[in-house]
């Protein structure tokens, strides 16, 4: 665990061998249904305690021990129960929150908090509910919402987990990166469970990669770049949508002939195992000015996008390496391939737009766009353009699921951005 | 090379001053007195005050707004070019940046007019268009602004940048293109339009368009009683995309038969009149010395091939907007004249005709007799009580 990490109160511990029986995998959500019954009251009377513990915070400043610490232990019931749920850990969860789990939180002793803070709790976690609910971190905030005896898993993490139960029971171990994209989701709905349960004043933290963060990356032929500031103008935020139009009808009508250039170098790639040069630019120049696009219309980048992909020329930009040869077996039956990698694009697709959608209002007002939110706008965005390489042939490396942005060196202390602690 | 450009101005100023002739021809006989038309006599003082009353509301705002827009323009002009920083686009894509903010911003401030006006137009039962869609459905049509801008952008410093300062010549051309092109296009793709279920109007419809010489002109309805209760028809599209489209406000009841016919021959006298196809000689004619304008305008920044130019270039064209908008109303008014004049002679009914202007005052609150800057700047048509004389004039030479 690194120190920047160390300094929010609800820290996510990772301690997943990434391997599963197929027998529990299998059976996953019927072994589930006996903690959903639990969680529905469980919840309940947290639900009615954090109204006790608002208050005693309202009046105290600090939360009650005992308030504290049962809080504390439906917060941890849930990342297990969720991890379980979507196939990030392996071992059936006890029902109490108390004993330890392969994807645990710690969260820290009650600390003083403010009373505004406080008071307003609910409405300031809206933000972070609407981020949470499309990541589909956290069974207690879908159980939150809809009262209902199933608590809900949906959005990226949904989507990991379906694709999770079909690998673990192919290989009866869960990919890594579908497990990182999970246990990330899971980090950031128990902190803005915590915060909205009053554990902590801290705000969740969405940049990816904290809670298991790498050494190394690992390498991808596809590779996204952030060098942008966090400054927003607002102007340029305010109308980013109708600016955006031109290069959204320019891409349209760019669309049909990139299609035209992937099945002639789908036909091409069949015969000789390799994309042609000329194809592969035309294509990347498509991919890299729909992943610039998007990066401004997310305010995930600062700068007005060019119009021909020019790489180097955006300062959220792709890195795409020549054409390789590819297997002609892999590129015979692409698409089919693709359909997994796709349909968790459509989830990270969704995570962007609400990414954008939260990170306008925030830049709007402060004249910034969080560092947090900006680093996980940038992955999903990545992921999208990783698979539309692998779906167009520009690689044959299947998309990264993971949504770590940097390696471990360079979340470690001094932080990346100065307010990179900051809020999402 | 002196000489040259000599001659060259010369030819592009005679051939100006022979289009402009040629176009300005009209079948309004020559020295046709209109008679003195009594406004509150034919109107009605009460109409008349309630018109006046409307329409000086709306033009004390043209005006506040006008002079608003130019400001934040000329505001623009000055500082605009600082947003060039915020562009990764290159010189074009920069452009079209300063493009589109310059005309963000100058939406942004016209926006408390146009709810200002709305609740004017709400007040007096013209318009029912909402708040919410004033405030908020303009996003859309401004993003599709933004590509005309983009595009216009686009034309201007390619050629700017391959041409030098000769780029407003072709401009001119390119732009006349593309403005017969949408012109051409616009009937096919305009949405909305249904055909009328009335057989008697379609066949009253049929006997004018054979009146004035024309066959298998489409009659179209446009249903806007949702959001006005102002009455209107316009003619549109050239050659086979041609077109006539009556609000369906026109035909609830409010206008007679006959009045109806007066517009639809008034409609039908444009296209006979080849009204449209004349507009474009005339977007020709202004586009040319507009396009010089700004060429010269530009010029002490480089021209417009450089993206710091745009923010100037938007004032620049928006000056020439207002400052032409006299003389181009001239033009509009002599063809909607020339329209109203074939509709006499093809409905042979002036009674009616006298009966829609007088009507109009009712359901639009047009103005009979609006102020003289206020018809020099503002006045596409001739005024109603132009209208009623030109009637009566035509009655007048028929007996």
């Amino acid at each position: 665990m690194n120190a920047a990490a160390r300094g929010h109160p609800v820290r996510l511990v990772v301690r997943d061998d990434l391997q599963r029986s197929r027998l529990t995998v299998f059976f996953r959500l019927l072994l589930v249904l006996p903690h959903l019954v639990w969680l529905t009251l469980f919840g309940a009377a947290a639900f009615v305690l954090a109204f006790v513990m608002w208050l005693a915070v309202l009046f105290e400043r600090r939360a009650p021990a005992p308030l504290h610490a049962f809080l504390a232990s439906f917060t941890r019931y849930a990342v297990h129960l969720t991890a379980y749920l979507c196939l990030a850990a392996a071992p059936y969860p006890g029902f109490t929150g108390g004993d330890p789990y392969p994807v645990d939180v710690e969260i820290d002793p009650p600390a003083r908090q403010g009373r505004w803070g406080a008071g307003f709790r609910l409405v300031l976690a809206i933000p972070a509910f609407v981020l949470s609910s499309a990541l589909g971190g956290s069974v207690a905030i879908g159980n939150g919402y809809g009262g209902a005896a199933a608590g809900v898993v949906g959005g990226l993490t949904l989507v990991v987990a379906v694709l999770g139960w079909f690998a673990a029971l192919a290989r009866g171990r869960m990919p890594r990166g579908l497990r990182d994209a999970a246990v990330y989701a899971i980090g950031y709905g128990a902190q803005a469970t915590a915060y909205a349960l009053l554990l902590t004043d801290r705000y969740p933290d969405a940049t990816p990669g904290r809670a298991v963060p790498q050494p190394e990356l690992p390498t991808h032929p596809v590779a996204i770049a952030v060098d942008d500031d966090l400054l927003r103008p607002r102007l340029l935020v305010l109308f980013r949508f109708p600016l955006v139009v031109p290069h959204l009808v320019w891409l349209t009508l760019w669309s049909p002939f990139v299609l035209l250039a992937a099945l002639a170098a789908w036909l091409v790639a069949l015969v000789v195992g390799r994309v042609p040069w000329a194809l592969h630019r035309f294509i990347a120049a498509f991919v890299r000015t729909w992943t610039h696009v998007l990066a401004f219309l997310t305010v995930v980048g600062r700068q007005f996008p060019g119009f021909v992909g020019r790489e180097g020329g955006y300062p959220v930009d792709l890195t795409i390496v020549p054409p390789a040869p590819q297997r002609r077996l892999a590129v015979a039956f692409r698409l089919l391939l693709a359909v997994p990698a796709v349909l968790l694009s459509a989830a990270y697709g969704w995570v962007a737009l609400v990414v954008g959608v939260l990170g306008w209002f925030a830049a709007l007002a402060t004249g910034r766009m969080p560092a947090g939110l900006r680093d996980l706008g940038a992955a999903a965005l990545r992921y999208q353009a990783q698979t539309s390489a692998y779906a167009l042939l520009l690689t044959s490396r299947y998309p990264d699921s993971s949504p770590a942005l940097h390696a471990r060196a360079r979340l470690d202390p001094p932080p990346l951005l100065p307010d990179a602690a900051g809020a999402a | 090379m002196r000489a040259l450009r000599i001659a060259l101005c010369a030819a592009l100023v005679g051939g100006w001053l022979a289009l402009a002739w040629l176009l300005f021809g009209t079948v309004v006989p020559d020295g046709l007195r209109l008679p003195h038309v009594d406004v509150d006599a034919v109107f009605g003082r009460s109409v008349v005050e309630r018109a006046e009353r409307y329409e000086r509301f709306l033009l004390v705002l043209w005006v506040v707004e006008t002079v608003v827009t130019l400001a934040t323009l000329a505001v623009y002009a000055r500082v605009g070019g600082r947003f060039a920083e915020e562009s990764a686009a290159g010189p074009l894509g920069t452009g079209m940046l300063l493009g589109m903010l310059g005309l963000a911003i100058v939406w942004l401030t016209q926006l408390p007019f146009a709810v200002l006006e709305l609740w004017w137009s709400r007040r007096h039962d013209v318009s029912h268009v909402g708040y919410f869609e004033t405030l908020f459905g303009g996003w859309v049509q401004l993003g599709v602004t933004f590509v005309a801008v983009c595009a216009a952008l686009l034309v201007v410093m390619g050629l700017a940048r391959r041409l030098g300062s000769w780029w407003w010549i072709p401009g001119a051309a390119v732009f006349t293109a593309i403005a017969a092109l949408v012109v051409f296009v616009d009937p096919w793709v305009y949405p909305g339009l249904d055909r009328p279920d009335d057989p008697g109007l379609v066949a009253r419809y049929d006997r004018l368009e054979r009146a004035q010489g024309l066959d298998g002109i489409p009659l179209r309805v446009e249903s806007v009683s949702d959001d006005t209760s102002q009455a209107n028809a316009f003619a549109f599209g050239l050659g086979p995309s041609r077109k006539i489209v009556l609000w369906d406000t026109l035909l609830d009841g409010r206008f007679t038969d006959r009045e109806v016919d007066v517009v639809l021959a008034h409609e039908l006298g444009h296209h006979a009149g080849d009204h449209i196809a004349k507009a474009l000689g005339w977007f020709a004619l202004f586009a040319l010395p507009g396009a010089l304008v700004l060429m010269l305008a530009t010029r002490g920044l480089g021209g417009m091939g450089e993206p710091r130019a745009v923010p100037l270039a938007l004032l620049v064209a928006t000056v020439w907007a207002i400052v032409t908008t006299p003389a181009q109303n001239v033009v509009s008014r002599r063809a909607e004249a020339e329209a109203d004049w074939k509709a006499l002679q093809a409905t042979r009914d002036p009674v009616a005709a006298r009966g829609l202007f007088r009507e109009f005052a009712v359901t639009s609150l047009g103005d009979p007799s609006p102020p003289t800057w206020a018809y020099l700047l503002l006045e596409t048509h001739p005024t109603l009580a132009q209208r009623v004389a030109m009637a009566d004039a035509w009655a007048a030479r028929g007996r």
